[in-house]
């Protein structure tokens, strides 16, 4: 098996790590899938950097670790166990079977548009680059079907992986500062997503998005 | 000091007040020595934007940090948008928050975390301008984002948690498909030039004939998706009137002055970039369709809402569609139209939210059925929201009116007299709404028993000094401020230097 191959499986992976973070039924069990799936990633950006021979990815995978594996997934583990709404239930809009549909329905039309890329950058990488893509737009549906904010903030952590991963697939060329500067920006608007969803939980006692609803027209 | 350390400096300063600020200690007598610190950082921040300018227009485009840091004409403008307005309503804030804190609406913490968050957001937005690096601009308005989304939720209501939230969401949502765009800017610019150069607004325009078109369409659209909803376009502007009117009001006039203009800007870079690789008429007819259905949907709330920020905040959208509109007719005049509209409609619109938010404070409430007679009450500030409001509604001699009429000359003169007709009449009903403002609540009849107060010579010079400029520049624009528009303008037709087109006065009197 090829380099660019095993990009592509472990990228395949990612769809199924990014389902078990919108299933899970607890917000702190969402965190550890999504270290898991972090963990994933890293991987990716492992293999690819062997494949293509880029060492810069190497840099990219060890900052990707330190962030999105350790870092992000502990401040959630720890702050999101504090928080609770027992009114909400699973606050899933649409079941895990129709998740799970919908999921395989973005990626085949993703697979679709990335079909017609003709870019030299993506020739060999196209799956990977179309679950890229996919996991974009599987991160914004997890935003919109899951009423709980604490999701959200999945959905929004799992959009940042679908982009980062693009970057990777096409742009591992960038100066390194770049993905820093990225990477940093993800982290905090994560850590500023958990200080105002604790304070929102504090002050109107509910995670609930469908109750933040006061301000209309 | 060598003038390429003018963008870095402009940087670090309030970056380096903002940090100083958070490490402040919090007890009762220390708030004096933070709004100090504050004062010298956005007085600081002021000098420095407006030195930076004036280099820019006597040497030309300044380039610094190995290429990473650009000012040339058009980031001047933004520039020197963000020291004035971050200033005044820097400035602005120093009354109100004490105000705020007296009365128990915030504590000392609260206050030391609002000038620190304050002189952060400043920095990003200085971020963004100042960018060459595209990845470094996206990075800048995503932090734009961070910063400014703790100052709508400052008050810490469920109200403001609530606008603070749907910010935060909205927008990183928003701006992620704008990575997109950026993302796949870079990757079809690699195609053809050196990664390191790849990154690079100034070497992606100068290459732009050799990019796939087919990905600058897809680019453009992420581009305007993801900076739009910064912006406040239509579909995308669902957070803005929340987070606008739940803010501080000062943070409010900083939010819709300066930062809806920085979305607009790295759209205006993407446009250039689009233009030059595809010709005009794909961003073009993109940008008219959103621009006049953001001025037609923001038209109607804002004539239908009652509470005052809300109001404004409607305007504001409204505004920034004048604004792609404006952008979307193209053309020298077009553009230079755009720009304008966007210096003057941040002047205008920081004078109204500092003006609400001495309304706010006054009569306790921002709803506008029960704000009446407010030059009784408050003569100075009542004075300086009618002079606002009619400035807003396009009146002269007020600025807002030379722009508004600019964006419609250039329209009739591209061929669109029929779009035109429909904008202004669009605008007709913003100016009953506006009428409606001055006639019901800063005259009317004010409320018995409510002593006869103005707010503070602090709430009220900064003001002053924001009507002082919406004259100057609806009477007799400075040449400077011409002369730059003029290069940015070519800028974004990427004339290099625009000699074919004469400044927009000039122009717009030819026409008459």
């Amino acid at each position: 098996m090829s380099g660019l191959q095993i990009v592509n499986g472990l990228a395949g992976l990612l769809i199924v790590t990014s389902l078990l973070v919108v299933v899970a039924r607890k917000p702190s069990q969402s965190a550890k899938f999504y270290a898991l799936q972090s963990l994933v990633l890293v991987a990716v950006f492992v293999a690819l950097g062997s494949a293509t021979n880029a060492p810069q990815l190497y840099v990219w995978a060890a900052v990707a670790f330190v962030t999105k594996v350790v870092l992000v997934p502990v401040i959630m583990a720890r702050s999101f166990g504090r928080l609770s709404d027992e009114r909400l239930g699973s606050g899933e809009r649409i079941s895990p079977a129709v998740t799970v549909l919908l999921a395989a329905v973005v990626v085949l039309l993703c697979t679709l548009i990335i079909s017609g890329v003709t870019l030299p950058a993506a020739a060999g990488i196209k799956p990977a680059l179309a679950i890229s893509l996919a996991h974009f737009f599987f991160g914004l549906a997890c935003i919109v079907t899951q009423r709980n904010i604490l999701k959200q903030v999945f959905g929004y952590c799992l959009m940042e992986n679908g982009s980062h991963l693009t970057l990777a697939l096409l742009a591992g060329s960038a100066p390194e500062l770049v993905e820093i500067g990225i990477t940093t920006d993800a982290v905090f608007a994560v850590v500023i997503m958990v200080i105002l969803a604790t304070q929102i939980n504090r002050k109107l006692a509910t995670l609930d998005a469908d109750q933040l609803t006061t301000l209309k027209g | 000091m060598v003038a390429s350390d003018l963008p870095p400096l402009l940087l670090l300063s309030p970056l380096v007040f903002a940090l100083v600020i958070f490490a402040m200690p919090t007890s009762g007598r220390s708030a004096r020595l933070i709004e100090l610190l504050h004062l010298v950082s956005i007085v600081g921040t002021l000098v420095l934007a407006l030195t930076t300018v004036g280099y820019v227009l006597s040497h030309g485009t300044l380039v610094t940090f190995g290429d990473w840091l650009m000012v040339d004409p058009l980031a001047a403008i933004f520039v020197g948008l963000i020291g004035v307005v971050g200033c005044l309503t820097g400035f602005y804030s120093i009354g109100y928050i004490r105000h705020d804190v007296a009365h128990g609406e915030l504590t000392a913490v609260k206050q030391k975390l609002y000038y620190g968050f304050f002189n952060l957001f400043l920095f990003t937005m200085l971020l963004v301008v100042t960018a060459n690096n595209i990845v470094m601009m996206w990075v800048g308005i995503e932090a734009t984002t961070l910063g400014s989304a703790f100052l709508v939720g400052i008050y810490g209501k469920g109200t403001s948690l609530e606008a603070a939230w749907k910010y935060l969401i909205i927008c990183s949502v928003g701006v992620a498909f704008g990575l997109y765009g950026t993302v796949l800017t870079f990757a079809n610019a690699s195609a053809s030039i050196d990664p390191h150069q790849a990154v690079l607004w100034t070497s992606i325009l100068a290459h732009a004939q050799d990019l796939d078109p087919t990905l600058v369409k897809i680019a453009f659209v992420f581009v305007l998706i993801g900076f739009g909803t910064k912006a406040g376009i239509f579909p995308m502007h669902a957070w803005l009137p929340d987070a606008h009117s739940e803010a501080p009001s000062p943070v409010s006039g900083l939010l819709s002055g300066v930062l809806l203009k920085c979305g607009l800007f790295v759209i205006i870079r993407y446009y250039a970039v689009t233009m030059k690789a595809i010709g005009p008429e794909f961003p073009q007819s993109i940008l008219l369709v959103l621009g006049v259905l953001t001025v037609a949907v923001s038209a109607f709330l804002v004539f239908v809402q009652h509470d005052f920020k809300r109001k404004l905040a409607y305007h504001s959208i409204e505004h920034v569609g004048l604004i792609v509109i404006g952008l979307g007719v193209g053309g020298p005049l077009g553009i230079a139209a755009a720009l304008l509209h966007t210096i003057n409609h941040s002047f205008t619109k920081a004078l109204l939210f500092c003006g609400s938010g001495n309304v706010l404070q006054k009569y306790g409430t921002r709803d506008l059925r029960s704000v009446k007679g407010i030059l009784r009450t408050a003569p100075v500030t009542g004075l300086f929201i009618m002079a606002g409001a009619l400035a807003l509604a396009g009146f002269p001699p007020f600025n807002v009116f030379v722009s508004e009429f600019m964006v419609f000359a250039a329209g009739l003169d591209a061929g669109y007299p029929k779009l035109m007709i429909l904008v202004a009449l669009l605008f007709t009903i913003t100016v009953a709404a506006l009428v409606d403002i001055i006639a019901h609540s800063v005259l009317g009849k004010a409320p018995e028993n409510m002593e006869k107060s103005d707010s503070s010579w602090l709430s009220l010079a900064p003001m002053g000094v924001l009507l002082a400029l919406i004259m100057v520049f609806g009477v007799a624009m400075p040449r400077p401020v011409g002369d730059i528009l003029r290069q940015a303008t070519g800028i974004v037709m990427d004339q290099g230097h625009a000699t074919a087109t004469a400044t927009p006065i000039e122009h717009v009197a030819a026409k008459k």
